[in-house]
């Protein structure tokens, strides 16, 4: 299983990054508590999360009938926005 | 004070498209030193001192180097074993103001007017929106099907597009910053086409290089071997539309005569027209060809909108999807037909519409495990080649692939994919499973077979050895060597910035 959430004109910053992730009890308990996108910075925002599970992940969440749910999660950082055109003139604020 | 690159202790990268897997020492992340105001010359200099100390660390601590934009080749080209250094945040962009041009420069007031410098993180899509925006008015001549290619990944590997008229997407540039190593960084261009005053690459604080055409010529596709390039400039003709016209034809002799010959009075599809932009994709499994002959339109002047739609209730492959498929229909032969046919709607764009350039060649939705390869023959040789593949799909039996014919001129580029006079870009295109890639394999044997010349893309899957380099370049292969040489003269330097993937072609060292 894996679903992908994105922008319609993603503009990716840096590499994805990868965490995995387990949730106990149906998702009542998750460790971490959140995904931290300590990689994008400076404003950045996401660009794209990737939720997967893949068949081993996957046993295990049935044979524990969900109260052990591992997943992976990777996510991508998205440029904070497009900078101005600069002027080769050296104005350097020409928007 | 700038901010700092960023220290990443990954030793695992994959490219984009998750086809391979290479170990690294770490990754660094470089940031824009102002992000909210436009690119001036100093913040060029701040990113240059950047990448000339982490390329003096990595020579100092024995490591190799690259600059890592979008991940987007499918080929080894961009991959190092040292520190990947990621690129895909530095995105100025500045206008080139007339006033800084060469006495020397030789365009025209339109030409003039019509160049920018990007730095290498922009993508395509990111040179599209600028330049394509009202306020500008500017088109790229050409485009590669795709648009997240970082600008500087996509030129140095050749990426080329099917506009009958032009050369390929790195024939844009006109000049390139280069950074060498700790000590020297570049600012190159053709002798024969200057195009910046000594005074502002003096400023920069770069060496001008411009004493000769086959040093810009040997840069400009060189696939991250001659260094980082920070920075290009392009340059862009007034912007245009395109108006598409999908079909699906039979392949007979009248559409031969278009595929293999680029005559487009003998096939009515055409009415007689040359497109601007054409490409047909064959399908060995059938005798249906999918056309698309894209022709120019007048400019509406109005603001061009980007982005991916889609229907909220469609079904399509996930991101994943070809993973599942290439399994399947490695077990299951006979299902490749059927697949193929389907697969050729999703992965090329058969809706009709009008737009520039940037939205024409816009947002695909993404997918992992794609399989691509392209092959370049002389337009001579067409049809003898188009036929060879197709004979090839069926001795190794059906494989989830399919051909896409696009055409190109010749480039000065000393390594240029597009080396022919009239160059067909058979772009083979499916999905990533052990029979695509051994007829990956077999497809340049079976042309090596026939006597065929042809040359390879750099940044797809690609069978390219030293000897085919040599057989396909000549003595262009010794001037890139020698371009590389001066600018790279200690082979600790260049050691920095090889590879296997050059090692394998003969052009490392």
């Amino acid at each position: 299983m894996q679903y992908l959430v994105q922008p319609t004109e993603p503009s990716l910053a840096g590499s994805p990054q990868t965490v995995h992730v387990k949730s106990y009890l149906g998702s009542e308990v998750q460790q971490p508590p959140y995904v931290l996108a300590q990689r994008c910075q400076d404003g950045e925002q996401l660009a794209r999360v990737l939720v997967k599970r893949d068949f081993l992940q996957g046993l295990v969440s049935w044979i524990s009938l969900g109260l052990i749910a591992p997943a992976t999660v990777v996510y991508t950082c998205a440029n904070a926005g497009d900078p101005p055109l600069g002027n080769s003139s050296g104005s350097g604020g020409r928007e | 004070m700038a901010r700092q690159p960023s220290f990443n202790p990954v030793k695992q990268w994959k490219n984009f498209h998750e086809s391979y897997e290479q170990v690294i020492a770490g990754e660094y992340d470089l940031f824009m030193p102002r992000h909210s105001a436009g690119l001036t010359i100093e913040d060029m200099k701040e990113t240059t001192r950047q990448f000339q100390t982490l390329i003096a660390d990595a020579r100092k601590q024995g490591l190799k180097a690259r600059a890592i934009g979008s991940a987007w080749s499918l080929s080894r080209a961009p991959t190092t074993t040292g520190w990947a250094l990621n690129t895909n945040r530095l995105r100025g962009r500045m206008k080139i103001d007339p006033a800084d041009l060469d006495a020397g420069h030789t365009g025209t007031a339109d030409e003039k007017q019509g160049l920018y410098l990007f730095q290498c993180g922009n993508t395509v899509a990111d040179v599209n929106k600028v330049i394509e925006s009202k306020d500008q008015g500017r088109s790229l001549f050409t485009s590669g099907a795709a648009n997240g290619q970082t600008i500087a990944g996509a030129t140095s590997c050749g990426t080329h597009g099917s506009a009958l008229r032009h050369g390929a997407l790195h024939d844009h540039i006109v000049a390139v910053h280069l950074i060498a190593n700790g000590d020297n960084h570049f600012w190159i261009e053709r002798k024969s086409e200057p195009v910046m005053k000594a005074a502002w690459v003096k400023q920069l604080g770069a060496t001008l290089k411009r004493d000769d055409d086959d040093l810009f010529n040997a840069a400009v596709v060189s696939f991250g071997s001659f260094g980082i390039i920070q920075a290009v400039v392009i340059q862009t003709v007034p912007r245009y539309l395109l108006e598409t016209k999908p079909g699906i034809e039979k392949l007979d002799e009248k559409l031969w005569k278009a595929i293999g010959a680029l005559d487009f009075k003998a096939h009515p599809f055409f009415g007689g027209l040359e497109p601007y932009f054409f490409q047909a994709v064959i399908n060995p499994a059938t005798d249906e060809v999918l056309l698309n002959a894209n022709y120019q339109r007048a400019d509406d002047g109005r603001e061009p909108e980007y982005g991916l739609t889609q229907d909220p209730k469609a079904i399509g492959p996930g991101f994943d999807g070809l993973s599942t498929v290439g399994i399947i229909l490695g077990a299951f032969k006979g299902l490749i037909p059927a697949f193929s046919q389907l697969a050729v709607k999703q992965l090329f764009d058969t809706a009709k519409k009008t737009g520039t350039s940037g939205q024409i060649y816009g947002y695909k939705p993404p997918l992992l495990h794609v399989a691509s390869g392209s092959i370049a023959v002389a337009l001579p040789d067409a049809r003898k080649t188009l036929e060879a593949l197709i004979q090839l799909y069926k001795d190794i039996g059906p494989v989830p692939l399919v051909l896409g014919c696009r055409y190109v001129k010749k480039s000065p580029a000393l390594l240029a994919f597009n080396t022919y006079p009239r160059t067909l870009a058979i772009s083979i295109d499916g999905v990533d499973s052990k029979s695509s890639r051994a007829f990956f394999a077999a497809a340049a044997d079976r042309l090596e077979a026939l006597g065929i010349g042809f040359t390879q893309h750099w940044g797809k899957v690609n069978a390219m050895t030293k000897a085919r380099v040599l057989k396909a370049y000549g003595g262009n292969v010794a001037k890139w060597l020698k371009a590389r040489k001066e600018l790279l003269p200690d082979d600790k330097d260049r050691a920095v910035f090889d590879n296997a993937y050059i090692e394998e072609r003969g052009l490392a060292g």
